[in-house]
């Protein structure tokens, strides 16, 4: 009798435990939007996603060139980042030898582990002049450095070990048979990778760079020490960018002081929230089919 | 970014320098002990690690943590109750004051606007100066196209314009020497002051801004090596006249601050700024001291002791006034 009732204690507590976490996005949720309403009240919704003035003290608050700063870095580190890590995790799974394929795994896992504001000194030091003294002038444009490509950089090697690291779990589900059928058939191994392993992974592979997304457009530190913070819409990769994520933390300083900005940069929190959330459980859909369908 | 001085140390200084004397005339009070926590501004931050270190030692049972942030910080932190004292470069603004900031002043200093000394017209600056209209036409216009235009010169030499991306006391002081305010500054947002001057220290074309303890070395008072500072040109002759060039050292240009031919803004007063008046013993005494025996520190630091009327001031909004004089 006692065990029995110990067990429907354990049951019952460690379900409590379990909702919490859930209850806590909710709550964050809730929380950013309720305090977003001070300015949605006030200014049109179109107004303050779509408006490119941003001037808080004349009561302007035009999030669109951080929007739009923020997808332009994501969308160059997903352009840098996911042809090169399908290729790694690719050779990892298929080619590589044993030893290689286990040691480059926790590599691979460290360099995720890494805090992002070493990947932002790392990209002042190194990232910057190289866009600045190297690139620019390739390409005839004068720049500081601090741009979108750099931000871009940056974060593309900060996604890659996700990118890689799902990857290779994708690959390993798929089945050997379906490579020997492959390989018996007299093709060649880049053949199977190509025409089995990759067909088979697609879906997962888009997953992948899904949740690389997610990761790259919430990224703060290593983006904001490189990505020279200009609150203007960027028109090419050498310009400055700002990324929502660096507007709410250069700026939570200066909350205290100018009336509604508070709520402008907690609507700037909510927008960034959603875009995650939407995506990552895109991703998390995606991968779930992705495993019922290998077994 | 914290520092923290070890207890063996603590205990050695305080076996060297005898028990502390006594700050107030309430002769046997009790050894003060306890925490004390500052966040904020990057110009007072060495200022602050000095004061901290000073006052631990007359104190031996105090802990003061220090941490750099910016302004905006300092402010936030405070208002909300995470640190005992903000440290704010910049004026406390009404709203500030509205929600219970109290400013001490503690200390000045001045922004000064900085180059690179790779910059390839750097002697033409440095004959000439440039004028507070050049400055507009940099940071705030954009009219300034190209560093010879800048020198009335025609060219195309484009000039790469920096400022903080942090919400911050130097480009609030900065834009405040131009009439503006730091959101109407144009340029490349870095984060924080030894981010910006490695930023224009690198760049030859650059320029940005500095606080007079990040443009200079602290050793050999100095510029840093690599940095340039660009002199103003007041009278807007078009050339630096002798009084106008203050910039080789910090004891000069700290001189020419408290002449008066520094302007101000871009010098200005440093605060701490406190949440209500200060309640417990341990951050009266602290508050006391850094108005008090702690400006003889100032000079040293390369910042300009406060006047004594700012100081009686300072003990009056902290209420310490009366009891101590």
């Amino acid at each position: 009798m006692r065990r029995l009732l110990k067990d429907a204690l354990a049951r019952r507590g460690m379900s409590l435990l379990a909702v919490l976490p859930g209850l806590l996005v909710l709550l964050v949720i809730l929380g950013l939007f309720l305090k977003s309403r001070a300015i949605l009240g006030v200014e049109p919704l179109s107004r303050l996603l779509f408006g490119d003035s941003w001037h808080p003290l004349r009561g302007e608050f035009g999030l669109f060139p951080f929007i739009s700063g923020t997808v332009w870095v994501t969308v160059t580190a997903l352009v840098l980042a996911v042809p090169v890590s399908i290729l790694a995790a690719i050779y990892l799974s298929e080619f590589a030898p044993r030893f290689v394929r286990e040691s480059a795994r926790p590599i691979v896992d460290l360099l995720a582990g890494l805090p992002s504001v070493v990947f932002g000194v790392w990209g002042v030091i190194l990232v910057v002049p190289f866009v600045g003294g190297v690139l620019a002038p390739l390409f005839g444009v004068s720049s500081s450095g601090y741009s979108v490509l750099a931000g871009g950089i940056v974060l593309a090697i900060m996604i890659f070990p996700t990118i890689i690291h799902i990857s290779l779990e994708v690959f390993a589900s798929i089945p050997l048979s379906l490579r020997e059928a492959s390989l018996a058939l007299g093709a060649t191994r880049w053949e199977t990778a190509r025409h089995v392993v990759l067909r088979k992974g697609s879906q997962g592979i888009l997953a992948a760079s899904v949740l690389g997304f997610s990761r790259a457009f919430g990224e703060t530190m290593a983006v904001l020490m490189v990505a020279g913070n200009v609150p203007a819409v960027p028109k090419s990769l050498f310009d400055p960018g700002y990324p929502l994520p660096a507007l709410i933390a250069n700026n939570y300083g200066e909350m205290m002081s100018i009336p509604r900005y508070d709520s402008a940069l907690m609507l700037a929190a909510f927008v960034l929230l959603a875009v995650v959330l939407f995506f990552n459980i895109l991703a998390r859909r995606i991968l779930v089919r992705v495993e019922r369908r290998s077994r | 970014m914290k520092k923290t001085v070890p207890i063996l140390a603590l205990m050695i200084a305080a076996a060297a320098t005898g028990p502390a004397p006594p700050l107030s005339a309430q002769a046997p009070a009790p050894a003060l002990t306890g925490r004390l926590t500052l966040s904020g501004a990057w110009a007072i931050y060495p200022m602050a690690l000095k004061w901290a270190e000073e006052f631990q030692k007359l104190h031996p049972g105090v802990r003061i943590d220090v941490q750099a942030g910016g302004a905006g910080k300092g402010i936030a932190d405070v208002l909300a109750g995470a640190v005992d004292i903000g440290m704010v470069s910049r004026e406390v603004n009404p709203v500030e004051t509205a929600r219970g900031a109290v400013a001490v002043p503690v200390a000045k200093d001045a922004v000064v606007p900085t180059l690179s000394r790779r910059n390839p017209f750097l002697p033409d600056v440095l004959r000439r100066g440039l004028r507070k209209e050049d400055f507009a036409a940099i940071w705030v216009t954009g009219a300034a196209q190209s560093w010879e235009r800048l020198l009335g010169r025609e060219g195309k030499t484009s000039v790469r314009v920096y400022t903080r991306s942090d919400a911050c006391g130097a480009a609030e002081t900065w834009a405040a020497f131009l009439g503006k305010r730091q959101e109407d500054l144009n340029g490349v947002g870095v984060y924080g002051d030894p981010g910006l001057a490695e930023a224009v220290r690198r760049d030859p074309l650059g320029i940005g801004f500095n606080n007079v303890n990040f443009a200079y070395d602290a050793k050999t008072k100095r510029p840093v090596e690599g940095l340039e500072i660009c002199p103003i040109d007041l009278d807007g002759n078009g050339r630096l006249d002798p009084a106008e060039s203050v910039y080789a050292t910090r004891d000069d240009l700290i001189k020419a601050i408290a002449a008066n031919v520094y302007p101000s803004p871009p010098a200005r007063e440093l605060y701490f700024v406190l949440r209500g008046k200060p309640q417990g013993r341990l951050l009266l005494e602290f508050m006391t001291w850094v108005l008090a025996a702690g400006q003889k520190e100032v000079p040293d630091m390369g910042y300009l002791p406060l006047g004594p009327e700012r100081v009686a001031q300072g003990l009056a909004a902290i209420g310490a006034a009366d009891g101590k004089k």
